[in-house]
């Protein structure tokens, strides 16, 4: 029982961090309905900025703004560059979705120039793990989960209760009604993806934080376990693209615990694959599965 | 320097017949795939355990034969084959777009993850190496000779799938891989099975990733997990997108252009001073910076998909310049033309139109309206509609509907919006599941049955936004309306003789050619079908139906957005359809055109038929007035 509570401690502190990267490509697709492959680089650069900033000021509180910054930035710079251009002109989704493929080579390849190919150690000191509740936790995995807690509680609000939100799902249920009803349907999207941007930045910074190393290769291995809690959520709906990434998290970090962590990309397309066989709304959509739909 | 050419040129061999099966699931079928590399990959390593024999411990590693190396290589077709029947019979059965794209992606990773991880099966990180000059030491080669000998081989394959490829793409099975591509819903109801077909063309461009993976482990004579990524399918990709999806030559063209100049050429050039990875970082920057590029400015890439061009003389017309319809009669044509076609107007086959005044007398009733049956059980049924009832969760769609469709006449399907006319006929035509009822067709239960069997069965549809096959020519648009299961496969493509490797046959484009000039189509024979206007695409839908002779077709909403001319026009072709014994239903608003054209009416209404009957009957019925007719009823009148 104790270990089962263990591994679950753990499972919430993945889940946590999954939970934002997750919830910010669901609002990408949300308002462009571009499946984002190059979301994964925005963690990545995320994880960059913190650790030039750690390094050269020693506060993580900055290292995480510089995070949350660079992110949000390198996100709006995607719609304003491609995604925009792509969507305005007419370009179908299936293409959009692969020019996102090319960004993410694109950019994992300037990355590769400027930081090098190898592991960049970011070492932050933990603290010693202590009981909160039943969990065993350290300091920063405790900061990891408030900070989720926190930036969820504030991604509820904008988007169930201001007029921003409002618009945002508008644009989300159909652009082109949106539109026509006023809502600047470019604006809107360009804000989301940096809002986005900016929870995917720092998710990037609480990511390498967890983990202690990265590489330029890091958010798209990471990117592939996004894309499977928000497929289990149902892709463009954030709080339950964040159920699914509790689910997956948890799942994951048992596989993990108690099979082998090396197999935890095959499992997470195993589980990915399921849900999108039997349910590919996502877990939480009651839709039945028909190519003609 | 002539080694590094010699090595160049055999991984543009190589390259090739990677990119050109990729091309066979993306180009024709019309599916990203991204588990493409993974078919290379396992290739290379099922060559190498089908080769290199046991190796001393610690290597571990399945089979570990010795087999001759074109043994071997058969064998990582078959195994690569097999992997693509798995990926794609759970793949292709439901997802399209995206979804099929990540299931993909993750069937790649797992099989990375285990080659990676499971060490007893290709020996982990380590992978698999020894496979030194392959039917080499047979052909007692050295090793200079032996790399021109290598080269031979794979420039020799190569050759032998290009002009596979090239038999397949002008097939008729090439064809009708791209219907799925242009549009999926339109070659179910023209009597395609998607996912059979779709099917066929990913385990066939599976094979070939495996053939180009057998080659590879042999110029290698090594595979490991550091020697390939999932995501290296990119460089295909962009090579195919360069040179022009669709296109054989493109693709090779892309090939050359992507991965013998910038992949391949930029490996030797020398590292900047200090910055190691620079150049190799530069070189997949350009890669995807052109994907990008492309896919935003020239989708159609270097060399475009090339279309079957119809150069018999009745059709021959510029394209692009006659996209408009004919002229009206006196207004002065300023457009250019050759001379030809400027006399050909005034004898076109299309039957001159009638004033509009007259439409709605009796020139142009002619054997429809003139004598009206009333629909009674004397007249043998074409379709039996019992008890249909579907819904959506709480909604429901269509109630115990029950009607019947009286042979080779034409039934009227109204009602208001909401009504569940559309969705009766997603039921009948099998686009979706009904919950209960029963529905015959010619005496045949079809219910249940998949669009494309029941196609088969000799009834088809039409959609309320008209679904030709944008990106092929309006006179493929009706060749292809034929399903035709003799040369539609595979094996017919590639060996059939003369007349049957072309995608046509010469009676049949006769007919085709003869179906257009009726419809007042045939300057248009070679224009992409997407280019056309919203009405004459409604016209290329009713010249596929002709094409096509079925025993029964539903037309949903053929009005829709169409201007009075081309409703004329479409008034003749229904009156064909009946002529040909091909009985109708149309789903209409236009009450006018409905009264002037339909023997007999079916009302629906909250998803259960309310009344049935001539036209004229059914003004007085005051359910349908209240369901649907309001006070408009006794005042329609066409105009």
């Amino acid at each position: 029982m104790h270990e089962v509570l263990l591994t679950l401690g753990f499972g919430l502190v993945t889940a946590a961090i999954l939970s934002l990267s997750a919830v910010a490509f669901t609002l990408e697709y949300a308002v462009t309905r571009v499946a984002n492959l190059s979301h994964g680089e925005i963690l990545t650069i995320g994880a960059y900025a913190a650790y030039l900033v750690q390094q050269s000021t020693g506060n993580a509180l900055l290292a995480a703004l510089a995070a949350a910054a660079a992110g949000g930035v390198v996100a709006l710079a995607m719609h304003t560059t491609v995604i925009d251009r792509f969507v305005r002109h007419g370009v179908g989704t299936m293409p959009t979705f692969i020019a996102t493929l090319g960004m993410s080579f694109v950019i994992q390849n300037v990355l590769v120039i400027f930081f090098g190919a190898a592991n960049v150690a970011y070492t932050i000191p933990q603290g010693a793990p202590h009981q909160v509740g039943p969990f065993l936790w350290t300091s920063t995995e405790e900061e990891i989960i408030i900070s989720a807690l926190g930036i969820t509680a504030v991604l509820y609000v904008i988007i169930t209760y201001t007029k921003f939100g409002k618009a945002l799902r508008a644009v989300f249920q159909n652009r082109d009604l949106a539109r026509v009803t006023g809502i600047n349907a470019r604006l809107v999207a360009a804000a989301t993806w940096f809002l986005a941007g900016l929870v995917a930045g720092y998710a990037g910074f609480i990511l390498a934080e967890s983990v202690g190393t990265f590489n330029p290769y890091f958010g798209f291995s990471f990117f592939l376990i996004t894309l499977t809690a928000a497929v289990a959520g149902g892709l463009g709906k954030p709080f339950s693209t964040m159920a699914g990434a509790i689910i997956v998290g948890i799942t994951l970090e048992f596989t993990g615990g108690y099979i082998s962590s090396s197999y935890e990309l095959a499992f997470a397309f195993a589980i990915l694959a399921t849900i999108i066989l039997v349910r590919p709304r996502g877990l939480f959509t009651n839709a039945g599965r028909a190519i003609f739909e | 320097m002539i080694q590094y050419l010699i090595s160049i040129l055999t991984e543009g061999a190589i390259f090739g017949i990677m990119a050109l099966g990729l091309n066979v699931i993306w180009g024709w079928s019309g599916d990203f795939d991204l588990a493409y590399y993974g078919y290379v990959a396992l290739g290379a390593y099922m060559t190498l355990v089908l080769t290199i024999g046991r190796q001393p411990p610690p290597a571990e590693y399945i089979l570990g034969l010795q087999l001759p190396y074109l043994v071997a290589l058969l064998g990582a077709v078959v195994s690569s084959a097999l992997m693509g029947l798995i990926v794609g019979l759970i793949a292709l059965r439901h997802l399209r777009g995206i979804y099929f794209s990540i299931v993909t992606l993750g069937a790649v990773y797992v099989l990375y993850v285990l080659a990676g991880q499971y060490v007893p099966l290709f020996d982990g990180y380590n992978g698999l190496s020894g496979l030194f000059n392959p039917m080499g030491d047979a052909l007692g080669l050295d090793f200079q000779s032996y790399q021109y000998f290598f080269l031979g081989f794979c420039v020799f394959m190569f050759i032998l799938v290009f002009i596979f490829m090239a038999r397949i793409s002008g097939s008729r099975f090439g064809l009708a891989l791209r219907t799925l591509r242009e549009d999926e819903r339109a070659a179910a109801a023209f009597g395609r099975d998607i996912y059979l077909l779709k099917l066929r063309a990913y385990v066939l461009g599976a094979a070939f990733g495996g053939l180009a993976g057998g080659l590879f482990a042999a110029y290698l004579s090594a595979f490991n997990p550091s020697a390939w990524s999932p995501i290296e399918a990119i460089i295909l990709y962009s090579a195919i997108l360069v040179g022009g999806k669709g296109n054989i030559k493109g693709v090779v063209l892309g090939v050359v252009v992507m991965i013998v100049l910038i992949q391949e050429s930029t490996r030797f050039l020398p590292d900047v001073p200090g910055l190691p990875n620079v150049v190799p970082a530069l070189r997949e920057i350009v890669i995807g910076a052109v994907l990008v590029l492309f896919l935003r400015f020239r989708p159609q890439g270097l060399l475009p998909e090339r279309r079957y061009v119809d150069r018999l003389p009745p059709n021959r017309v510029d394209p692009g310049v006659d996209v408009l319809p004919p002229p009206r009669p006196g207004t002065p044509d300023r457009r250019p033309r050759p001379a030809r076609d400027r006399d050909r107007r005034s004898t076109r086959a299309f039957p001159p139109l009638p004033a509009p005044g007259a439409a709605a007398g009796a020139s142009v009733r002619g054997p429809l309206a003139q004598d009206r049956p009333e629909v009674s059980t004397s007249v043998p049924a074409a379709l039996v509609v019992e008890g249909l009832h579907k819904h959506f969760g709480g909604v429901v769609a269509v109630d115990s509907c029950s009607f019947r469709v009286p042979k080779g006449q034409v039934t009227g399907l109204i009602g208001p919006n909401g009504a569940g006319k559309s969705t009766a006929i997603d039921l009948i035509s099998g686009f979706k599941l009904p919950d209960a009822g029963t529905i015959f067709f010619e005496g045949t239960a079809i219910q249940g049955l998949p669009p494309h069997r029941i196609s088969r069965l000799g009834l088809i549809r039409t959609f309320q936004t008209p679904r030709e096959w944008p990106g092929l020519t309006v006179l493929e648009n009706v060749l292809l309306a034929r399903w035709d299961p003799e040369r539609e496969t595979l094996w017919r493509g590639l060996i059939g003789p003369g007349r049957a490797q072309r995608s046509t046959s010469k009676s049949e484009l006769g007919r085709a050619r003869e179906i257009l000039a009726d419809l007042g189509l045939d300057k248009l024979g070679n224009e992409r079908a997407g280019n056309l206007s919203g009405g004459q695409k409604r016209l290329v839908e009713f010249a596929r139906i002709r094409m096509a002779e079925p025993q029964l077709v539903i037309l949903d909403e053929p009005m829709g957005g169409v201007n009075p001319v081309l409703g004329e026009r479409m008034v003749v072709a229904i009156e064909g359809f009946i002529a040909s014994g091909t009985s109708v239903i149309i789903i209409e608003h236009n009450l006018p055109f409905i009264e002037r054209v339909a023997h007999h009416v079916v009302v629906m209404s909250q998803g259960s038929v309310i009344a049935t009957g001539p036209f004229e009957s059914l003004r007085s019925n005051q359910s349908v007035i209240d369901a649907y007719l309001g006070e408009v009823s006794g005042e329609v009148s066409y105009e």
